[in-house]
């Protein structure tokens, strides 16, 4: 008993998130005996799966800063292996990538770890209370908070996370860093930030402005993606940002819309990817130029799709709403402590959450309505051979929608009722304080509302007053689009035009570039490292020999000084 | 002297009986020299698990050479360092034989390849186990003749090249070592370690004991390749055969170098601050100018070597740190840092052996074909690179902390900062070797034979469980007798005099 106290600690925060992790493990094993069936070695993959289960479970209940980190660190290898799963040559710079940069802030946060003891003299979780007085206790929470921010994905340390999402199995990435390493990252960053350290307005501000840069700098690399797993990766970086932010806000109801944020970005992107995973595995390709059309195939997927990209985009009464409104609460509040700086953090957010929705609204065009791109109208010969193409294609299998509808009915009934079930069961016991609504929300209300709104909507349609209707263009919105042959729009050339504007034109440029990804920036400094030691390592005996003796000449002048 | 004691001697003459016999009936009975390799070790590793009961409920134990008595003849003391040493030494003698027994099948003359070996088994074995210190000297000698020989062993072009070099290297760092010896000698009058570091501490400082320690810390240091005196070890350990490598790296810089430096400083001359700080700042330099040497290396052992200076460092950085944790973590990391460089050239010599190459940029995909090689260096690259539960992850976190407890947090810095460095490197061998696309060229490559197998086999579980030498009832059995001779410091003395009655 006094042991189980020592290491592990069950307390409302960790039994909620445990909980969660339980759940996605089941819906994401269920998923894999449809994606990932006619595989090899199959048995590996489920028991990576189960190990991840068990590790995740065992960081998220550690009470001991070491005990924790053995299990966080063993996730980032399991992650490794999993990634590793897809076996192409692609996945594989992926996954040494990304170990890379979650076991690199993994040995950061063991520095934290030491400091932490060091300061305190325990590593007891619940016994450790630092302010942040100290440069050593800002260098330690720092330390810590990197390895959160490269489990969860916020920048700087979020390039690995679209390129997971592109090259690793779509279970996996659905599993890791779209709900279990998003809900672990920010568990450890609101337990290092709610319980083991004091906070202070600036290191809030530090993270309101880490939170704010994710959201938008991430969105706005989601715009001109053309890969539909590549752009929901850089959606899950940007949604870590609302998660930053609502915790840095430092007031409760920001933290809570935080937390809830976390749980229902878990839901809707595993959603997201499960269902993306359906197309891929029906279409064979997650390339936007070549899908299109599969809205008439897959209605189930394709209905799931929407649910979860309107949730995220935080149209209510989708759960994605609630949760922002609250952090959008948390941030107005900040105002009160006469930081005028809530501004900025509020155009943040309110601006990524336009552009998600403007770039949902490219994803679904592109993938669900839009024209399939097999669809060849000048021979008629070939027409028939896609349309028989197209009518092979068909639902997923139950094992595969069967976790999508789950996630999606989550996705309503997390936002309708909103205050009744999560928040009132999940968030507001993990937290200590008590939280005050000031803004007026109320979900069952508006979800009414809204319905009432659609039905009258209904009726006056098919009254038939609005009946006579007139042609004209599409309105596209003032974009220009090429002009294709078979006057197909796919959907990738959306937005591309904001290329064109000029600053954002130049930092576009460079992000092709990799001037913002923390490890091309890394290699690049340690391999100028490398080529200087290598060139005076030239193999000649005597300079070496150089060395020794004037290694000798030096230890002689100090000692003897 | 006790019965008991008689144990000492037979590390040394096991050895170099099993060394002389191969030598003598190894060319005409071709089954003997695998044998001997296996059976000699297979011994020694027996009798050093012995020991370390022995250590624990006898305490020190002290043989005097020939009945001479101390200090006049040659002692053996047996104290917790030296079982440590022992073991860890007799541990990877024993696999890496076991390994050879497979892998010298594509070199000719195999008795030749174990004389040398049970050799420079008897010279390690010698260094750590004697108490005098022109007999250290002596052993050191043949440990590292041996090994010259070792990396030749080839004899290529480019072994020779790297022998040549590290033949000279090494012999000028003996002939500083047998210099420090000599002046040491000239002031005290004595030979015997204990002795020695009695009269050196009933004399106030002077500057001959600095010279000394200069002289000692070059010397040493260059068989334990700490920056700048490392240039030899990157030629001289990819050259020699995989086994040899394994060898070279797993012990031989340590017996040879950490142990003699730890053993000399610590106990006979005496550490003080600055000393101390030097072996830091060695250490420092060591742990990152080897790391990134290491990380743009395309050659799959030249890699591996240039690991091994950057690991030396963080084993001179904890015990340089002097504090009780800081040796624990050291030695602990000594030990891990055996097991898991031993068994990463293992690995790099299977893929030799099954491909022909040593070329990173050449490799790829072998996992598929190679599961036991591909798994045993994916264990093996997560413990050097720190990762939980792998055993490098335990000495590592206990290095970090003990930076920090004693207030040294830029060394700390560092130790994290090389940690990353050296998982990227890893994560370089692991996709490059062994993971992505099979190249169409490696169709028909199979595993290695069942030997090499083994041996990676049982050395990538001490990597997985390594953790548990650190339980507290093992740790005061194995890592803590060791750091607590460290620890005395110069009481050492008295405790190997106390023995002697």
């Amino acid at each position: 008993m006094n042991l189980t106290a020592q290491f592990f600690k069950f307390d409302n925060l960790s039994i909620f998130v445990g909980i969660f992790i339980g759940i996605f493990f089941l819906l994401i094993t269920i998923y894999s005996f449809g994606f990932m069936w006619q595989r090899k070695k199959l048995i590996y993959y489920y028991s990576y799966l189960i190990l991840t289960f068990i590790s995740s479970l065992g960081a998220v209940f550690s009470n001991n800063l070491i005990l924790f980190m053995v299990f966080w660190g063993f996730l980032g290898f399991l992650l490794y292996l999993l990634i590793e799963f897809a076996q192409t040559e692609n996945a594989s710079y992926t996954a040494k990538k990304a170990f890379i940069i979650i076991g690199g802030t993994d040995a950061l946060m063991l520095l934290g770890l030491a400091l932490v003891w060091r300061l305190t003299g325990s590593l007891q979780m619940d016994e450790i209370s630092i302010s942040l007085n100290t440069k050593v206790a800002v260098l330690a929470y720092m330390c810590l908070a990197a390895g959160a921010f490269a489990k969860a994905g916020a920048m700087p340390f979020h390039t690995w996370v679209p390129d997971t999402a592109e090259d690793a199995p779509t279970p996996v990435t659905a599993f890791l860093p779209a709900s279990l390493d998003k809900l672990l990252g920010i568990y450890f960053l609101a337990r290092i930030t709610l319980d083991m350290f004091k906070m202070n307005p600036a290191i809030n501000t530090v993270l309101m402005i880490v939170g704010s840069v994710t959201i938008v700098a991430a969105v706005m690399m989601a715009l001109i993606q053309h890969d539909l797993k590549r752009l929901l990766g850089y959606h899950a970086v940007s949604q870590v940002g609302y998660m930053v932010l609502g915790i840095g806000t430092g007031n409760p109801i920001g933290i809570a819309g935080g937390l809830f944020h976390m749980l229902n970005h878990a839901i809707y992107k595993s959603c997201l990817f499960l269902s993306g995973g359906a197309v891929e595995k029906e279409a064979g390709t997650t390339d936007l130029e070549k899908l299109g059309g599969f809205g008439k195939i897959m209605p189930i997927t394709f209905i799931t799709f929407l649910i979860a990209s309107l949730s995220i985009s935080g149209i209510p009464p989708f759960n994605g709403f609630a949760s922002k409104w609250m952090i959008y609460q948390g941030i107005i509040k900040t105002a009160d402590n006469g930081n005028n700086l809530w501004i900025i953090w509020l155009i943040a957010a309110m601006f990524g959450s336009a552009l998600t929705l403007a770039s949902f609204m490219k994803l679904i065009h592109a993938v669900f309505l839009g024209q399939p791109a097999n669809e060849q109208p000048r021979s008629n010969e070939v027409l028939t051979k896609a349309e028989s193409m197209i009518n092979k294609r068909r639902e997923t299998s139950p094992t595969m929608w069967i976790p999508q509808v789950f996630l999606a009915v989550l996705c309503i009934i997390f936002g309708v009722f909103a205050y009744r079930i999560p928040l009132k069961m999940f968030i507001f016991p993990s937290l200590v304080e008590k939280i005050e609504f000031f803004g007026i929300w109320n979900a069952s209300l508006a979800t009414i509302l809204i319905i009432v709104g659609v039905v009258v909507g209904i009726i006056v349609y098919l009254l038939g007053t609005i009946r006579k209707t007139r042609e004209t263009e599409a309105f596209i919105g003032g974009e220009i689009l090429e002009k294709q042959s078979n006057m197909r729009v796919s959907g990738t050339e959306f937005y591309n035009t904001i290329k064109d504007i000029t600053p954002l034109g130049t930092i576009y440029g460079l992000a092709e570039r990799k001037v913002f990804d923390i490890y091309h920036l890394g290699s690049i400094i340690t391999f100028g490292f490398n080529k200087v030691l290598r060139y005076i390592h030239n193999g000649v005996l005597p300079t070496y020999l150089a060395w020794c003796f004037l290694g000798m000449i030096i230890l002689f002048y100090i000692l003897l000084r | 002297m006790t019965a008991t004691s008689n144990i000492l001697p037979l590390f040394v003459g096991i050895s170099l009986a099993g060394a002389f016999l191969t030598s003598i009936v190894g060319k005409k009975l071709k089954w003997l020299p695998d044998l001997m390799g296996s059976l000699t070790t297979l011994i020694l590793l027996g009798l050093s698990l012995i020991t370390v009961r022995i250590v624990a409920t006898q305490g020190i134990l002290v043989y005097s050479v020939g009945g001479w008595k101390l200090p006049i003849g040659i002692a053996l003391v047996l104290d917790g360092l030296t079982v440590f040493m022992l073991v860890t030494v007799n541990l990877m003698a024993f696999f890496i034989a076991i390994y050879s027994i497979n892998y010298m099948e594509k070199f000719t003359s195999k008795w030749k390849f174990y004389t040398l070996f049970l050799l420079m088994v008897a010279g390690m074995n010698g260094v750590v186990i004697t108490g005098d210190m022109f007999n250290l000297f002596v052993f050191l000698e043949i440990a590292s003749v041996a090994s010259y020989a070792l990396v030749a062993f080839g004899t290529e072009r480019h072994e020779l090249e790297a022998a040549f070099k590290y033949t000279v290297m090494s012999i000028v760092g003996s002939l500083f070592v047998l210099l420090g010896i000599v002046f040491l000698y000239s002031y005290t009058s004595t030979l015997n370690m204990a002795d020695m570091a009695n009269i050196l501490a009933q004399k106030s400082a002077s500057n001959i004991t600095i010279m000394v320690s200069v002289l000692f810390i070059m010397g040493f240091g260059l068989k334990a390749a700490l920056v700048p005196f490392h240039a030899w070890l990157p030629d001289a350990h990819p050259s020699a055969p995989a086994p040899i490598s394994a060898m070279l790296s797993g012990v031989l810089i340590k017996s040879l170098g950490v142990y003699t430096l730890c053993r000399v400083f610590y106990n006979v001359i005496g550490i003080n601050s600055s000393l101390s700080l030097i072996l830091m700042v060695l250490g420092t330099l060591s742990m990152v100018i080897g790391v990134f040497l290491a990380i743009g290396q395309w050659d799959f052992k030249r890699l591996l070597a240039y690991h091994s200076i950057s690991q030396i460092g963080y084993v001179i950085l904890g015990i340089g740190l002097g504090t009780p944790l800081g040796m624990i973590g050291g030695l602990f990391h000594l030990f891990n840092h055996s097991v898991f460089k031993s068994l990463l050239f293992l690995n790099s010599g299977a893929v030799e052996y099954a491909t022909g190459t040593r070329d990173l940029q050449k490799m790829g995909g072998l996992m598929t074909k190679m599961p036991i090689t591909g798994t045993t260096s994916l264990v093996a690259s997560m413990s050097i690179a720190g990762i939980p539960p792998f055993n490098g992850f335990w000495s590592k976190l206990i290095i970090i902390i003990a930076c920090v407890q004693a207030n040294r947090l830029g060394y700390a810095f560092w130790a994290v900062l090389a940690s990353i460095l050296t998982l990227a490197s890893f994560m370089k061998v692991m996709k490059y070797a062994f993971f992505g696309k099979l190249r169409e060229k490696w169709n028909k490559v199979e595993e290695v034979p069942v030997f090499m197998k083994l041996s990676m086999v049982i050395l990538a579980l001490i990597c997985v469980v390594g953790g548990v030498l650190l339980i507290y009832n093992i740790n005061e059995v194995f890592l803590k007798p060791a750091s607590d001779v460290l620890l005395e410091g110069t009481k050492y003395a008295d405790i190997v005099f106390k023995g002697i009655q």
